[in-house]
């Protein structure tokens, strides 16, 4: 057998015996014969049967908000969120990377908007945008941004002064200086953060799903919804759903990551 | 550095040799305009040099400056894409330079995984290839093996030979100045001064292996040696 399949045999092995001890455990009664009373009781973390059965009901189309629509409204939020911050990340860590006074000026608001917990601001945020797509995406957006900022901040300033030498050397104007030589500096720390960033901007979205309520949708919306109605069952569905969202969403740009930094040794080693 | 005054003629090898830290580099980054001299001035063809980077000057740096996201062809382009030359040009103007270089097969190969060597043989075609005037160098051999660095100056000779560009070839090694170059300026220790302007008597084209061998090499080898000893000498002498 070969390494790889050892290690995939185990990692089954591991979650079937999770499961089947989840399970197992949540079957056994307290006292016998008495009802709703157990030793772990299913009402709080509920059981694995439970939830593939909830799973398959909310999945179908006889309820009125389905699982797809949920996930498909968090996934939405999540790529704009990430794809916004991104870029405006992007362009302002290049923009201050490249003009040291504006930096200088401008660090003590960067810093101080930075050090505020981002959640604090869901409360202001609601109260601006309201509960629906927007409110979710300038959540993600707030934490993305500072991310992919600081990181392309450092890779502006950071580029090697003798490679701008040699292209001036070459013949570059500042323009070709720019888009030659500091841009893809730059985007090499940029590309670096993405994967971070995708997975704050579930987190963002998910945040704000947590209190924007039905207009908003997402899975967010079903954990306050299974919150409300006690239903352990319904959150486990959301919260499997997320984690499968997050992993999906992580390796895809983790790929692109790689893809786009083939020139750099640290990623040759492994192949995509 | 104080009252270096030198000339290099076109055509000319020139190699600046000289105890570390004694200013062969800044030298270069004068010529380069990298660098504005406090006092004195740089001519190239009785102009004084500007604080830009002359576009007939090529620069060959000791580090490592191949774009490291670039692909060999795609940095042995860069000058001739800033220059705005025509794609078809362009591709045939690199394929000839990467054939020239025995890059051929490396094309799409990106620097890390390419030997010190081959990564500045990229920088060499890379410059060579807008077909500067005049080249600077400023120990771009440094870095590399022996073998390495004699299969590079056999390759540097043959590409010069063919077209007879103006070079100041900056380097601490006494072999690879003798090799190369036409004439060799020695510098003094700090505060860098010209020590000497001497003349390298082998004629062209040289052989790098055989050249070794040779009793005129070693004649050559021993002057500079002397002109070299004498400013260590010096120096040792004051300290004492």
């Amino acid at each position: 057998m070969t390494e790889r399949a050892r290690v995939t045999l185990w990692r089954v092995a591991i979650l079937i015996a999770l499961l089947s001890a989840w399970e197992w455990l949540t079957g056994i009664k307290a006292i016998s014969r008495t009802p709703g009373l157990y030793w772990i009781d299913p009402f709080f973390i509920s059981r694995p049967s439970a939830i593939a059965r909830r799973f398959v009901y909310l999945a179908s189309g006889e309820v009125r908000l389905s699982l797809w629509a949920m996930a498909l409204s968090t996934v939405q939020s999540t790529l704009w969120g990430f794809v916004v911050g991104v870029s405006t990340g992007f362009a302002a860590g290049l923009l201050l990377g490249r003009h040291e006074r504006l930096a200088r000026v401008l660090e003590p608001y960067i810093v101080a908007f930075n050090s505020l917990p981002r959640i604090a601001l869901v409360p202001l945020i609601t109260m601006v945008f309201g509960f629906g797509l927007l409110a979710k995406v300038v959540l993600a957006w707030t934490i993305v941004f500072f991310i992919v900022f600081f990181n392309t901040f450092q890779g502006a300033r950071g580029v090697d002064a003798d490679l701008v030498h040699s292209a001036r050397f070459l013949g570059a104007g500042e323009r070709q200086i720019m888009r030659t030589v500091i841009v893809p500096s730059a985007l090499a720390w940029t590309f670096a953060a993405l994967t971070p960033s995708i997975s704050f901007a579930l987190i963002g979205v998910v945040v704000g799903e947590l209190l924007g309520g039905e207009s908003g949708g997402g899975l967010g919306y079903l954990i306050t919804q299974s919150l409300g109605t006690l239903n352990a069952a319904d959150m486990m569905v959301a919260l499997v759903s997320l984690g499968a969202i997050g992993i999906v969403m992580a390796l895809g740009i983790k790929h692109v990551e790689r893809r786009l930094l083939r020139w750099r040794p640290e990623y040759r080693t492994e192949r995509a | 550095m104080e009252r270096a005054a030198f000339e290099v003629l076109e055509g000319e090898f020139v190699a600046i040799v000289g105890p570390s830290g004694c200013g062969k580099s800044t030298i270069l980054n004068m010529i380069g305009g990298l660098v504005v001299p406090s006092s004195g001035a740089v001519l190239i063809d009785g102009a004084p040099v500007e604080a830009r980077a002359p576009r007939h000057v090529g620069y060959v740096f000791q580090k490592d400056t191949v774009f490291p996201w670039r692909t060999v062809a795609r940095n042995i382009a860069l000058g001739l894409e800033y220059r705005g030359v025509a794609a078809p040009e362009r591709a045939r103007r690199v394929r000839e330079a990467v054939a020239l270089a025995g890059l051929a097969g490396f094309e799409d190969a990106f620097p890390a995984t390419l030997s010190g060597g081959m990564r500045q043989r990229v920088a060499l075609m890379r410059t060579l290839v807008v077909d500067p005037e005049i080249l600077l160098m400023d120990e771009p051999f440094g870095a590399l093996d022996t073998h390495t660095k004699l299969t590079l100056h056999a390759e540097l000779l043959r590409l010069w030979e063919a077209r007879r560009q103006t070079v100041v070839f900056v380097t601490h090694d006494l072999s690879e100045a003798i090799t190369l170059a036409d004439r060799i300026v020695v510098l003094t220790r700090r505060p860098g001064r010209v020590k000497a302007v001497h003349e390298v008597k082998l004629t062209r084209p040289r052989d790098v292996i055989a050249l070794r061998e040779s009793d005129e090499y070693a004649g050559e080898y021993g002057q500079l040696w002397h002109i070299l000893g004498e400013e260590l000498a010096e120096h040792d002498g004051r300290r004492t």
